[in-house]
């Protein structure tokens, strides 16, 4: 099955994106037994020479185009795929990766699935699975129509770092220029508030509705950090505005593997737990025994948050944890 | 200004007890008998569409708010809280089957009814729905209408009666950018956009207009190209042992050396 790549070189975290789609080929698309290549669109020509170590692939196509908005990639692909016999495009997780995988889909007619957790070739199909009913159960699909179109759930897997190659095959496309037309005018960025990888820590502490107010959530973020950790939140927080989106923890943002995490005035639900369940070990505090969340930790105390973190600090602080 | 906003009512699955989880025949599972709620992102997206209203009408724009839902009558009760919010039209298309893992078919009745029903500016979705999680639709309707998408919407302003200000999560933050209409919006993750109750004297005015229901006798339906043919329960339990104690400083301290101070020691965890 020939299958393609597609990567952002825009995106702030494309060499976490290409480390993901690597780990994503070599889990479900046999390692080097399908033919494979990379197509990667980027913006500028400083960053020309950094695109090489970004592709898990033996051949690539770098494409240069001046929008990175959706609609110009959608044409710039249209622009070099017209003819090609592609049987499965595999897009990165990031938001764009999951957009641009069902749009494509609908204009190469064929079929696709986004937020997915395995892929595995059967009979001319693909059969692809991903989470529904608030992340409670795994569906299968059956794709049916070529191209498949795919990109991964949010840490659905590990990073697995690009080997670096010396008979990369390179060809090369400029399609500045495209979409003057563009309908999205007068663009602003503004960064996310918090730049650091919640994912990577080794101690976290989350909070969740439980905390209360946005008060309670400074003095909680201010709790784990003299513990010496980092602090998240459950949806419901961010969305009370109690704390910044890119605090998220869960499908919808961070996919954390610390060591040692503490949910504090969480109730479990699937969708936060998929942002923690990687944790070797969780510590769940909360004030009702019937709490989801407590048979879903590996200790648990039924308490009031906010006196047993007060308590633990006393314990923690002078001690300085060594993770 | 037309601004339909397309929801579906789902049930809270959150209130399921462990036993409650189990697949029937038709590849579902038996959800019949939770309440059910606003998804979470709709919720956002309609409370989105008043906002900008009210801002629309503060710049002297006029604004048309509508609502559409594929689903059987279980959704009324939020339809009819949307009238007495003052949407000018709800509509409800009642389908043959459950949609929920269809999301090319909820896409095309969309976009058939737009095309053939009622004209819109602007159509405003989820960017995924909480029991289906497609996060398919929005795009396929852009597609099938032929218009332009912006995804993941936290904040929708007014420009002009042309153009709205759309702020959205991108890959590194936020972009605020100038939109030109038509296009469709889908809704991400939006502080402060819980839906606002309308007043008992709407309810009374307003809330008891009646719902315009749509058959599929209207529609055609696309080809599915994606089946679901399995779902599997995911369980997540762990040991859950809890910890006892006579005080918040007790269990304070068995957490700690019991349970955390060999991890924090920096010695290798085992699960
Ligand atoms: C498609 C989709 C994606 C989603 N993505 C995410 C996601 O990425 N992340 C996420 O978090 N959610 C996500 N959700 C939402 C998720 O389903 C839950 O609604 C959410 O996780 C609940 O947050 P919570 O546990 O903080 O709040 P609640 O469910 O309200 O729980 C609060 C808990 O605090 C406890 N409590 C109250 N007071 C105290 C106290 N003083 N001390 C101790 N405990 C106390 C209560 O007993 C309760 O258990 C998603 C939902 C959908 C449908
Ligand atoms: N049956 C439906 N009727 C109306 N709108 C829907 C329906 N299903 C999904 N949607 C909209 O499409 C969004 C994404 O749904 P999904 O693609 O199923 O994740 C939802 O948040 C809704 O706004």
């Amino acid at each position: 099955m020939k299958f393609k790549c597609i990567l952002n070189g825009w995106a702030p975290n494309v060499k976490a994106q290409a480390e993901e789609l690597n780990s994503f080929m070599n889990s479900f698309l046999g390692n080097g037994a399908n033919p494979a290549s990379t197509i990667l669109f980027y913006a500028n020509h400083e960053d020309r020479h950094s695109l090489p170590g970004l592709v898990p692939t033996e051949c690539a196509e770098f494409v240069r185009i001046d929008r990175c908005q959706p609609e110009t990639i959608l044409e710039a692909l249209q622009r070099i795929e017209d003819k090609e016999d592609t049987s499965l495009y595999l897009f990165p997780a990031g938001f764009a990766g999951a957009e641009l995988a069902v749009r494509w889909a609908f204009r190469q007619k064929g079929s696709s699935l986004v937020q997915v957790e395995q892929v595995a070739p059967r009979e001319g199909c693909l059969i692809a699975k991903k989470k529904a009913y608030a992340d409670h159960v795994l569906a299968a699909f059956r794709l049916t129509r070529q191209p498949f179109c795919i990109s991964p759930a949010n840490g659905s897997v590990d990073r697995l770092p690009i080997a670096a190659r010396d008979n990369l095959q390179i060809i090369e496309h400029d399609l500045t220029g495209l979409r003057e037309d563009a309908f999205a005018r007068d663009s602003q960025r503004i960064p996310a508030e918090q730049a650091k990888d919640l994912g990577a820590g080794k101690f976290l502490v989350v909070g969740g509705r439980g905390l209360g107010s946005k008060e309670h959530v400074k003095q909680l973020k201010d709790v784990a950090a003299a513990m010496g950790a980092e602090f998240g939140i459950s949806r419901p927080v961010a969305l009370n505005a109690w704390g910044p989106m890119q605090w998220l923890i869960g499908v919808s943002g961070t996919i954390a593997r610390p060591d040692v995490c503490i949910a504090a005035g969480v109730s479990g639900a699937a969708a936060f737990y998929a942002g923690i369940e990687k944790s070797k070990i969780i510590i769940a505090i909360n004030s009702d025994p019937q709490a989801r969340i407590i048979k879903a930790a590996d200790v648990a105390i039924i308490d009031d948050y906010k006196t047993v973190m007060d308590e633990l600090l006393k314990i923690l602080k002078p001690i300085k944890p060594a993770i | 200004m037309k601004i339909l906003v397309c929801f579906k009512a789902a049930p809270n699955v959150e209130m399921l007890l462990e036993e409650d989880w189990v697949i029937n025949n038709e590849l579902q599972v038996d959800t019949s008998f939770v309440r059910n709620d606003l998804g979470s992102y709709e919720e956002s997206a309609l409370e989105m569409a008043l906002k900008l209203s009210d801002a629309s009408d503060d710049l002297g724009i006029p604004l048309e708010l509508n609502a559409l839902t594929v689903d059987g009558s279980g959704a009324t009760p939020i339809l009819k809280t949307l009238s007495a919010l003052r949407f000018a039209t709800v509509v409800r298309i009642q389908p043959r089957n459950n949609l929920l893992f269809q999301p090319t078919a909820v896409a095309s009745i969309i976009s058939q009814y737009i095309r053939q029903h009622a004209l819109q500016d602007v159509v405003l979705l989820g960017r995924q729905s909480d029991i289906g999680e497609n996060a398919k639709t929005p795009l396929l309707a852009a597609e099938m209408l032929g218009w332009p998408c912006i995804t993941r919407a936290t904040r929708i302003e007014p420009a002009d009666k042309k153009h709205l200000i759309v702020t959205h999560q991108v890959d590194d933050g936020y972009a605020r950018e100038k939109v030109r209409m038509p296009c469709v919006i889908s809704v991400g993750d939006a502080p402060c956009t819980y839906l606002r109750k309308p007043t008992l004297r709407d309810r009374l005015d307003y809330g008891k207009k009646d719902i315009e229901v749509l058959t599929m006798e209207d529609f055609q339906l696309p080809a599915e190209t994606e089946m679901l043919t399995g779902l599997e329960i995911l369980h997540h339990e762990r040991a859950g042992v809890v910890i006892e104690g006579k005080s918040p400083a007790e269990k304070a301290k068995v957490l700690y050396e019991e349970h955390l101070k060999p991890v924090l020691s920096g010695k290798e965890v085992k699960r």
